[in-house]
């Protein structure tokens, strides 16, 4: 059975899957934080996004593989996928979302609930309902790596990392040093002042759907390269995922996001250090809702005046 | 509302759209009086996951099934009545199994079905099908307890898993000569019930095991990997239907440099998803059959050419699911058409009575008074290259 001893001896390891996982989490939770930020509504869809991004980018390294080969696909695929992804959300904002942006508030979250179901059906008849194989091995291999102690840590997992930490980054700089960000902090602080001061509400809506899509998009790449398999399903536990690291963080805000999904991928993975892996999402949702019950602002958030 | 105009345009041809597909859609129940068959209509059920994971396996299943109908209608049919195949998609899903099953039990010129191919379906959907008197023959469904309920309309033509557990635990006792194993299933009615038998088989053998569980929509493994590492057995045993899955877990097992071997269930024994998709990672990969593979079986060299020329390379159960299908078209035969119908209570026992047919299995098939098969054997195959290579076999019933 191994005994106290292996399962001290995992924690290293799982923490190293912790933080790569968690970074993904991030990245798709950001998404979500900034359009609830900014609209004030769950996009239920994201997870779809993220789905229709990591597809994309299998569609470019199919295109791209007899050409180009290694770490220079890294790119390449990000950015079809990226793109793919926030044309969808783009889309998405402005056909089921923007007419509905004086309705009651439940009608958007219906909204986002059907297009959800769009998404993963249209994807489900494009594909036959099949998995579909990342070739990882032919962009990085997964066996390859440095080991510190009995701890391997990937190369792969390393760049998702490192990855999600330059998108973040940069995230954070465009949020605090350009006009859009601004714009955008203004909406998500009151969307008729914000008006009021010339702020096209429509353009800073778009702006936080594209950015949000585009880091989701990135998302599915490192699933997709992690994982060697995407499949139409994939979007619906990652959006439950997000939402609770958006939750776990402080929802509403970008660095809750990127905390909340480094939160919940450690904890995930330390969790199942000590029960059976199939209680991975059990130990996810648990935190959901005792975040929920205990602390509902998240660990970022100040508790909220007016906007709920 | 200056809108309303396409919006309107577009809703209205939605609605024309589903108004056309339900009105087209197979099934007469509803039309006509409840029970009226018409007349020449006769028709084969096929059940089986035809989207989703197990899509694949499904779909070449389904055309195996289609090439038999064909070549029985283009031999004159059933008494001068052509045959038709009703297709009913359960994803593999319990509950779609069951909707499939009142689908095809309501519908009174559906005399048979092949499949459904999953075990945790066929257990949904059997109260079905008895209760309606319609014949079963599943092409790969192994969970033993389905022929142990008592059902009198369950058939197939796979061998058990619990003959499928001891084959497995002897190969990797006597071949393998491994003494510590790592079991792995996904909690679903075939993984559990394979891991069960398997483990059962091994201890018995004086084998230690250890066993774990993943979910069926797990991609990450890197929990369930680093135990299987902690635990440093010479053997892992995947109990899991769903070969994108495997090839994924042999990915990952690789890139954190696990030493131990490794071996699936029949589920596994799947050319595209599990070979190709691991790039690599499977090579030496074990797996049981239960069933020979039918390029290896000379009478099925016709079947086989004729299948690969027009679907490319057939999955696991594609003969046997052709077998079923003439098992069933001679048991309507048998059963015979009278006043343009067929009985499906007749249908039922004609199959029951089944002996020695042959057909492209290998061994002449004949139903036991459970509707297992006799006869037939568990064969083990490995990954070589980009393909199964037999390695041994063990008859069913003997040594």
């Amino acid at each position: 059975m191994g005994g106290r001893v292996s399962f001290l001896a995992q924690i290293p390891q799982q923490i190293v899957n912790g933080i790569s996982l968690g970074s993904v989490y991030g990245l798709i939770a950001i998404g979500y934080s900034m359009v609830y930020g900014t609209l004030g509504m769950l996009n239920f869809a994201h997870g779809e996004v993220f789905m229709v991004g990591a597809f994309g980018g299998w569609l470019a390294m199919g295109l791209l593989l007899p050409f180009l080969s290694g770490p220079a696909l890294v790119l390449p695929v990000m950015a079809a996928a990226s793109l793919t992804a926030a044309a969808v959300g783009l889309a998405t904002e402005r056909f089921a979302y923007r007419p509905l942006r004086r309705a009651p508030r439940l009608a958007p979250l219906i909204a986002a609930l059907g297009v959800s179901m769009f998404l993963q059906n249209a994807v489900m008849l494009a594909t036959g309902g099949r998995a579909k194989t990342y070739l990882t091995s032919a962009v990085i291999p997964p066996e390859a790596g440095i080991t510190l102690g009995g701890t391997f840590i990937s190369f792969l997992r390393l760049m998702v990392v490192a990855v999600a930490a330059v998108l973040m980054l940069g995230l954070d700089y465009v949020v605090r040093h350009t006009y859009t960000g601004k714009a955008m902090r203004a909406v998500a602080e009151d969307p008729e002042a914000a008006a009021w001061t010339g702020v096209s509400v429509n353009r800073v809506v778009a702006a936080a759907f594209f950015l949000g899509s585009l880091l989701a998009g990135v998302g599915g790449v490192m699933v997709g390269l992690l994982y060697s398999q995407v499949d139409f399903y994939m979007g619906f536990s990652a959006g439950m995922k997000a939402f609770t690291a958006c939750v776990l963080g402080g929802i509403g805000s970008l660095h809750g996001a990127m905390v909340g999904g480094l939160v919940l991928g450690l904890l995930e993975s330390l969790g199942v250090a000590f029960v059976s892996p199939v209680y991975r999402d059990v130990i996810a949702f648990s935190l959901l809702i005792v975040t929920l019950v205990l602390r509902p602002q998240g660990i970022l958030g100040r508790v909220r005046g007016q906007r709920a | 509302m200056k809108n309303l105009g396409l919006t309107g345009l577009a809703v209205a041809l939605l609605a024309l759209a589903l108004l056309v597909t339900a009105c087209g859609s197979g099934a007469p129940a509803g039309q006509g009086s409840p029970g009226a068959q018409p007349k020449g209509v006769i028709r084969i059920g096929a059940a089986g996951p035809y989207t989703g994971d197990l899509s694949k396996i499904g779909l070449d299943s389904l055309n195996a099934i289609r090439m038999a109908v064909e070549e029985a209608n283009r031999a004159g049919g059933v008494d001068g009545y052509q045959i038709e195949v009703a297709v009913g998609d359960d994803a593999g899903d319990a509950a779609q199994a069951a909707l499939v099953a009142q689908k095809f039990a309501a519908d009174p010129t559906v005399v048979g079905v092949v499949g459904p191919m999953n075990s945790n379906c066929v257990n949904a959907a059997l109260p079905i099908y008895e209760k309606a008197g319609l014949v079963i023959i599943s092409q790969s469904a192994t969970n033993p307890a389905l022929t142990e309920q008592g059902y009198r309309v369950m058939f197939r033509v796979c061998p058990r898993d619990d003959a499928q557990g001891p084959a497995a635990a002897r190969f990797i006792v006597e071949e393998l000569k491994a003494r510590k194993v790592y079991l792995i299933d996904d909690k679903g009615t075939y993984g559990q019930g394979l891991a069960d038998q398997v483990e059962a088989a091994l201890k018995q053998l004086g084998v230690s095991v250890v066993r774990g569980q993943i979910s069926p929509t797990d991609r990450d493994f890197s929990a369930i990997l680093t135990r299987v590492r902690q635990e440093a057995p010479d053997l892992v045993y995947l109990a899991l239907p769903n070969p994108a899955q495997a090839a994924s877990l042999l990915i990952q097992a690789r890139s954190m440099k696990i030493q131990a071997r490794f071996m699936g269930g029949d589920g596994l024994k799947e050319k595209d998803q599990l070979i190709k998709g691991s790039q690599g990672a499977a090579e030496g990969f074990y797996v049981t059959a239960i069933g020979r593979d039918v390029r290896e079986v000379p009478e099925a060299a016709g079947f086989v050419k004729a299948f690969e020329e027009r679907y490319g390379a057939m999955s696991i159960f594609s003969g046997q699911s052709y077998e079923a299908t003439n098992i069933l078209i001679a048991a309507i035969r048998k059963a015979g058409v009278k006043d343009g119908k067929v009985d499906r209570a007749a249908v039922r026992d004609a199959v029951a009575s089944t002996r020695d047919f042959r057909g492209i299995l290998g061994f002449p098939v004949s139903f036991d008074s459970k509707g297992d098969v006799v006869g037939g054997s568990i064969y083990v195959l490995q990954v070589r290259g980009p393909d199964f290579v037999e390695v041994k076999a063990y008859p069913i019933g003997g040594k």
